[in-house]
């Protein structure tokens, strides 16, 4: 499970001034639950994710991947995470199975069990006739593939995947979508970032809205249609950011 | 013509592949033309003793290479003719000729043709193999990080199995081994190549095969210096953006390195301890001195030793940047493109701007100045900091219409920080003198190093000439350049890191190994004493007090007065250093005190 505590990620401005690209935020994933971070570009999705995956260090604040701390052990958390986002590259001069096993023995796991891994993989997300190729040669959404059986290689129980179906085509979209199911059905935690409402809606359980760096709402989806009163999720989104901005409107007035 | 000079001729004409043509009025001509190499004419006269004397003239061009063979070759064949004249005369007289070899010389080379092969070898192995290893370790190292961020695979190994530690370790030790692969492919290519061009070109070959211990010993030296290079190369990877970045940055470490490597062309400079402490510069000497299998044991583990004690601070330092979120994500801007100085003209001062015109001032420095320096010393030195050093950067600030008076910090300073200068430089210039005396008693300095030195306070001239070519001139020039400019490419860092630095690169301009800590030193005090002021003419007094002591101290050197300051062999004596700390310190301290932070903040 995921478990995320008033974290707080700032970077220097040039004029010497902070920016809070995750301000204050916390949530929690459960296992077999899939739960979407929704927000619009900018809003802190993938800072909150990198942060999860221990590429950055949170300013302040902590976060816990299956129990460990994500400062006190990042090896653990590594271990027990599968992560992808659009910043983790392909080797483009290595052939399919060559890179995802390159990556599997970084995982320490045994040769015949990345085949057995890799093998099943392919089988699910219909990759078998390209597993010999040169990752250069791939389109788009192959390479998307690829990458998702790199980052869960290693069986991991905690999977962040942020917008894993940005640029792909219909098939590929749903082929990736009906994967995260079924990963769902194996018991896995899993937290997915997009700016697309009708993903959200058709993949998640719980759906929590983030802007501006600040969480606006968590909650599955039901929940927030009965305390909007809106159906549709694009409406709920829209009634809570409104909702936020008035607030720094009042906030501004009192000062 | 008598019978004597056409045997000379006849003799001349025996010469194998050349002919010798009879006199002829278009000789000059054909000569001129290059149709003949050489013109030989023969004329005679009697000596007092009454004995015909030969005078021959051989008009020859010593540029042309095929001159030069036909002169020595008519120069062996005459003097068979004077062999055979002499003997015809000693016979003649009824002297017994073996009166002839009466001073019978000749030579023994003790020089194994090992030793003569290694000499050559020697001189330029060395900087071969470092600009190989270097290379070689560059092109890798810019792709391991850099490239890695550029192609945006990085973060997929950040987010593996393994620790950021384990990131740097492995990229490496990538480039340890892949710069020694190439040098040894390279290694064998070359000799391979060189083999086969001399053995087609006729050369004796037999000796000019390397000990297999030799070759063992100088790559495990390198073995060290492949560690450092991957270091620095992988930090200054991590530090780049892109492949293109890393590439650039590593130019001015090539640049330095190719200096230092090429030390072992330099006749004068053997190995020794000092010179061993000092990296690229030791294995450039030590490969000289086991090529020509004269090393030492102790400078083999000092080179050795000494290189892996800088390569732990150089991977401490990498391991560091990799671990700094703001370098390893640096942001892309474009503050150092042309564009972006001509839309904001105070962006020109960013640190790469600074390394890049350091590195082109240092090349100036190296090949002209010491040009001009050959030539004419004290000219030469003037030149220097007037066209080399002052110049260039007004200049420069004219080009960018930036205000040099701003820039530069041309601002009057208060009174009491002046009064404070002298006490502050004096003796500093004190403390610097006994640490230099003390290094060079434990390390001595080299005699030809010295002697240099003492020329450079012995010139030629009148004292006060001197003192503006060696006090006055670097006072004002090299403070414009060191404490005016350069502190203004480092300010994003800070003050202090600013202070560090460009001392660090003012060191480094002396070109002087043995005062680089010495002037480093001075470099911090004159730093501080600008950058905490405000006004560039305090580091400019205090600079010009430095030097005007060392040559005072020198022109006065015999006089009875300085001799209490003194001892016979022309050193300091030692107590001086005890009352100058204490001076310095107290006049550091209310300098501190009267001058507040108004630095990087205008």
């Amino acid at each position: 499970m995921i478990r995320v505590q008033n974290l707080v990620k700032e970077f220097p401005k040039k004029d010497g001034s902070k920016f809070y690209a995750v301000n204050d935020a916390s949530f929690t994933a459960n296992d077999g639950e899939i739960v979407c971070l929704l927000g619009v570009n900018g809003a802190g999705k993938t800072t909150t994710m990198r942060v999860l995956s221990t590429v950055f260090q949170p300013s302040s604040g902590t976060a816990e991947i299956q129990g460990w701390d994500i400062i006190t052990h990042p090896h653990k958390v590594r271990e027990n995470l599968g992560f992808l986002s659009g910043d983790t590259g392909l080797y483009n001069r290595l052939r399919v199975h060559e890179f995802i096993r390159y990556f599997g023995r970084l995982y320490s796991i045994s040769d015949s069990e990345i085949t057995r891994r890799m093998d099943e993989m392919a089988e699910l997300l219909d990759m078998k006739d390209f597993m010999d190729k040169k990752i250069e040669f791939l389109s788009t959404g192959m390479k998307q593939k690829v990458s998702i059986v790199r980052s869960i290689i290693h069986d991991p129980p905690v999977m962040i995947f942020d917008e894993p179906t940005s640029g792909l085509d219909i098939l590929t979209a749903r082929n990736i979508v009906a994967f995260i199911r079924s990963c769902k059905e194996r018991g896995k935690c899993v937290l997915f970032s997009t700016h697309i409402m009708r993903e959200a809606e058709r993949l998640a359980d719980r759906v929590v809205m983030i802007h501006k760096g600040r969480i606006l709402a968590d909650g599955s989806l039901e929940a927030l249609r009965e305390t909007t009163g809106q159906t549709d999720l694009d409406d709920i989104f829209i009634h809570y950011v409104n909702q936020s901005d008035l607030e720094t409107e009042v906030q501004a007035h009192e000062f | 013509m008598n019978a004597a000079s056409m045997a000379i001729i006849e003799n001349l004409a025996e010469i194998e592949n050349y002919t010798i043509l009879p006199a002829a009025g278009n000789a000059q001509a054909l000569y001129e033309n290059r149709d003949i190499q050489a013109i030989v004419s023969i004329s005679d006269s009697l000596t007092a003793g009454g004995l015909t004397a030969y005078h021959i003239y051989i008009q020859y061009d010593t540029a042309n290479e095929q001159s030069r063979t036909v002169y020595s070759k008519l120069k062996e064949q005459l003097a068979e003719s004077e062999k055979a004249l002499m003997q015809e005369q000693l016979q003649l007289r009824g002297v017994p000729t073996d009166v002839m070899n009466i001073l019978d010389v000749r030579q023994i080379d003790t020089a194994s043709s090992q030793r003569k092969m290694g000499m050559i070898l020697g001189m330029f192995l060395p900087y071969i193999m470092i600009i190989m290893l270097l290379t070689g370790a560059s092109v890798v190292a810019a792709d391991l990080v850099a490239g890695e961020k550029e192609r945006k695979t990085l973060e997929t190994l950040l987010v593996s199995g393994i620790g950021r530690l384990e990131i740097v370790i492995g990229k490496y030790l990538t480039i340890i081994t892949l710069a020694m692969l190439n040098l040894v492919v390279n290694l064998f290519s070359i000799s391979f190549s060189m083999r086969y061009m001399l053995s087609q070109a006729g050369m004796d070959m037999s000796g000019a095969s390397l000990p297999l211990n030799s070759i063992l010993i100088l790559l495990a030296a390198m073995l060290p210096l492949a560690t450092l290079f991957a270091a620095i190369l992988l930090s200054l990877s991590t530090f780049s953006r892109n492949m293109k970045e890393a590439r650039t940055y590593e130019q001015p470490l090539m640049m330095v390195s190719m200096m230092m490597a090429m030390i072992s062309f330099l006749p004068a400079i053997e190995m020794s301890n000092l010179m061993a402490l000092i990296p690229v510069i030791n294995i450039a000497l030590l490969f000289k001195a086991v090529m020509i299998e004269e090393y030492q044991v102790s400078h083999l583990l000092i080179t050795i030793g000494s290189t892996l004690i800088l390569d732990v601070f150089a991977i401490w330092a990498t391991i560091k940047l990799f671990k700094t979120e703001s370098i390893l994500f640096r942001s892309d801007d474009d503050s150092g493109s042309i564009k972006a100085i001509k839309k904001n003209k105070a962006s020109f001062f960013n640190p790469y701007n600074g390394i890049v015109y350091f590195s082109i001032a240092l090349l100036l420095l190296y090949y002209l100045g010491s040009y001009w320096q050959g030539q004419d010393l004290w000219r030469g030195l003037l030149n220097t900091q007037i066209f080399i050093i002052a110049l260039p950067a007004l200049l420069l600030l004219r080009i960018l219409k930036l205000n040099s008076r701003d820039v530069l910090r041309l601002k009057p300073p208060k009174l009491l920080p002046v009064v404070l200068v002298p006490f502050m430089a004096v003796p500093a210039a004190i403390l610097v003198a006994t640490l230099a005396q003390l290094i060079n008693a434990i390390y001595p300095f080299p005699e030809q190093y010295l002697e240099n030195l003492t020329k450079l306070f012995k010139m030629d001239i009148p004292l006060w000439q001197s003192f503006m070519i060696i006090a006055v001139a670097p006072g004002v020039c090299e403070e414009l350049l060191f404490r005016g400019m350069f502190p203004r490419f480092f300010e994003k860092y800070g003050m202090k890191v600013n202070i560090v630095v460009t001392a660090l690169l003012f060191a480094a301009f002396h070109l002087d190994p043995f005062r680089f800590v010495s002037v480093f030193l001075l470099g911090l005090l004159l730093g501080y004493q600008t950058l905490r002021s405000g006004s560039i003419y305090l580091s400019m007094l205090s600079h010009t007090i430095n030097n005007g002591l060392a040559l005072f101290i020198t022109a006065f050197a015999g006089e009875r007065w300085i001799k209490i300051f003194i001892s016979r062999d022309d050193m300091l004596q030692y107590w001086l250093a005890l009352p100058a700390l204490m001076i310095f310190i107290i006049a550091l301290w209310m300098f501190h005190k009267v001058t507040g932070e108004q630095t990087c903040a205008e």
